[in-house]
C-alpha cells in the first residue's frame, strides 16, 4: 500500500467521522417546563438540556430585582418582576448550544448572569473523540518522513 | 463680504444657535434625580419642589437596577428607571400638598421604602377635608386579633349562594355600607335565623361578597395584587411570595435589636387563604391595614399611594382567595 493512498484513506476517514450522520434513534418531541429561579447574578437551574423539537416552556420567577432572560440564537426574551412570575413558551427547532442571559440590567454584575441551553447530543463530543482516535492511530501507523 | 451679508449671516448662526442652545440648557438645568435601591439611599434628592398649576419636569436615572417611578394618588402612566438611562417626565399637579412618588418595579426587600415626596406650593382653591377612612369612623382595632370561630369545610360558592338568595331576605344585606362594616363571619352569624345549613350559609355569604364587586374591579384588584403585593404574600394568597423567607430573616434581625420583644414577631406575610384569619376580617378592617401598613413589620402604608377606589378593588380581589366566584 503506498505511502499515498494510505494518505488518501486517512482524509476519507476523517471527513467520514466529521460529516458521517450519527445513528439518533427518533425521539417524540415532548413538553418540558422549566422553572427558573433569577437571582443576582446567577439563574438556578443555569442549564437546560431539551431535545429538539420539543415545546419548552420556562417560568422565569425573580426573587430580588427585576430580571429578564434572553435566548441567544432563539432571540425570544421574557421579564419577571418578583412576585410577577413570567412564561416564556417556544419549539427548541435549533439544535446546539446557547447562551441565554439576563436582558435587563440587574446590577454590577449584570453581564456575567448567564446560562446555558442545550438542544439535542453534543455531537461534537463524539465526532472530537473519533477524530483523537483517528489521530493517535495515524501517529503509530504512518512511517514517519526523515528530515534530511 | 458686504455688510449686509455679514449681518444676515451673524442672524441666522446666531438663531441656531438660540434654537439648540436654549432648549439643550434647559434641559442640562433640571437636576437628574438618581434612583438606588432603599439599602443605598433610595431617591436623591428625596424631596421635589413644585408649583400648582405649573409642570414640573423631571429627569430619573438609575444608578444599580431597574427600578420604577409614579406619584400617588395620580392618575398617571409609570415609566421605568433604567440604569445608563435618562428617563424624562413632565407632570402637572392641579392642586397644591404633599404628593409622594415611589418605586415601581420590585428593587429587592426594601422595594416598598423606596419613597419621595414633591411638595406643591400655591394657593389652595378649594381646599377640601379629607374624608375619614371607614376603619377609623367604626372605632375599629385594626391590630385585634378577627379569626373567625367557624370556617366552611370547603370554599364557599357564590354561584351556589346566588340559588339561594331568592328564598332569603338577601337584599338587606346587600347594602355596600353593610358589607364594608361587617366580616364574612359577622353576616354568617347575622344568618343564623334562618333556615339554612351551614354550608348554605357560606355560599349565601360569598354570593354577598360577590355581589358587592364587579368583574372590573376584581380585575382591576388582581392586576393591583400582583405589581404591589405578590412578591410577599404570593401569586396565590399564600403568604409564601418570594421574600417570605427575606423578611422572615430580617424580622429576626430586627428582633435582637429590640431587647428580646419577641412577641413582636409579625414578619411574615399574613396568608390570605387562611380562611380563619380571613373570614373573621371585614373589608373595613382590611382596608384599615392596607391604608395604614403594619407598623414594624415589612408591610407598607399604602394610604399615600393608592385611592379609595383602588383599596376597595384590591379588597374584593383579596377576599377571592375565600370565595369560589362566578367566572
Amino acid at each position: 500500500m503506498s505511502y499515498r493512498f494510505a494518505l488518501l484513506l486517512l482524509v476519507m476517514a476523517g471527513l467520514v467521522v466529521a460529516f458521517a450522520p450519527l445513528p439518533v434513534q427518533p425521539i417524540t418531541p415532548q413538553e418540558r417546563t422549566f422553572e427558573i429561579d433569577a437571582h443576582q447574578f446567577a439563574y438556578s437551574p443555569s442549564e437546560l438540556h431539551v431535545n429538539p423539537g420539543d415545546t419548552v416552556t420556562i417560568q422565569l420567577v425573580s426573587t430580588d430585582v427585576v430580571h429578564g432572560l434572553y435566548v441567544d440564537g432563539y432571540d425570544i426574551s421574557v421579564e419577571a418582576d418578583p412576585g410577577q412570575s413570567a412564561t416564556l413558551t417556544f419549539v427548541a427547532d435549533k439544535p446546539g448550544s446557547f447562551r441565554f442571559r439576563c436582558k435587563v440590567t440587574c446590577g454590577a454584575m449584570h453581564p456575567f448572569m448567564i446560562g446555558k441551553l442545550t438542544v439535542g447530543t453534543n455531537d461534537w463530543l463524539y465526532r472530537s473523540i473519533g477524530f483523537s482516535l483517528l489521530a493517535i492511530f495515524a501517529f503509530f501507523r504512518f512511517p514517519r518522513v526523515a528530515k534530511d | 463680504m458686504k455688510r449686509p451679508e455679514l449681518i444676515s449671516r451673524i442672524l441666522i448662526v446666531t438663531g441656531i444657535l438660540l434654537a439648540i442652545g436654549a432648549p439643550l440648557l434647559l434641559w442640562a438645568r433640571t437636576p437628574l434625580i438618581h434612583a438606588r435601591m432603599a439599602e443605598n439611599g433610595g431617591w436623591n434628592p428625596d424631596v421635589i419642589q413644585a408649583e400648582a398649576g405649573k409642570s414640573l419636569h423631571l429627569k430619573l436615572t438609575s444608578d444599580d437596577v431597574v427600578h420604577g417611578f409614579a406619584v400617588g394618588q395620580m392618575d398617571m402612566q409609570s415609566v421605568d428607571v433604567i440604569p445608563g438611562k435618562v428617563t424624562d417626565i413632565t407632570l402637572t399637579f392641579d392642586k397644591p400638598g404633599i404628593y409622594t412618588f415611589f418605586c415601581t418595579r420590585w428593587c429587592g426587600l426594601n422595594h416598598w421604602r423606596m419613597r419621595g415626596t414633591i411638595e406643591v406650593s400655591g394657593s389652595p382653591l378649594d381646599p377640601e377635608p379629607a374624608s375619614v377612612p371607614l376603619y377609623v369612623s367604626l372605632d375599629l382595632d385594626i391590630d385585634a386579633p378577627h379569626d373567625s370561630s367557624i370556617i366552611p369545610n370547603q370554599k364557599p360558592s357564590a354561584v351556589s349562594g346566588q340559588q339561594l338568595a331568592t328564598q332569603l331576605p338577601i337584599t338587606s344585606y346587600q347594602s355596600p355600607d353593610y358589607y364594608r362594616s361587617h366580616s364574612p363571619y359577622q353576616v354568617f352569624t347575622d344568618l343564623s335565623d334562618t333556615s339554612l345549613t351551614e354550608s348554605q350559609k357560606w355560599d349565601a355569604v360569598a354570593y354577598l361578597w360577590q355581589s358587592n364587586t364587579t368583574p372590573e374591579s376584581l380585575a382591576n384588584g388582581k392586576e393591583l395584587y400582583a405589581q404591589n403585593c405578590a412578591a410577599c404574600h404570593s401569586e396565590n394568597g399564600a403568604g409564601d411570595g418570594v421574600f417570605a423567607d427575606d423578611l422572615a430573616e430580617a424580622g429576626e434581625a430586627s428582633m435582637q435589636t429590640m431587647e428580646g420583644a419577641m412577641d413582636m414577631v409579625m414578619q411574615s406575610p399574613v396568608d390570605f387563604t387562611d380562611p380563619r384569619r380571613m373570614l373573621g376580617a371585614s373589608p373595613a378592617l382590611l382596608q384599615g391595614k392596607i391604608l395604614r401598613g403594619g407598623m414594624g413589620t415589612g408591610m407598607p402604608m399604602w394610604g399615600v399611594i393608592f385611592t379609595e377606589e383602588q383599596i376597595w378593588d384590591l379588597i374584593a380581589y383579596i377576599y377571592s382567595f375565600q370565595f369560589e366566584y362566578e367566572k
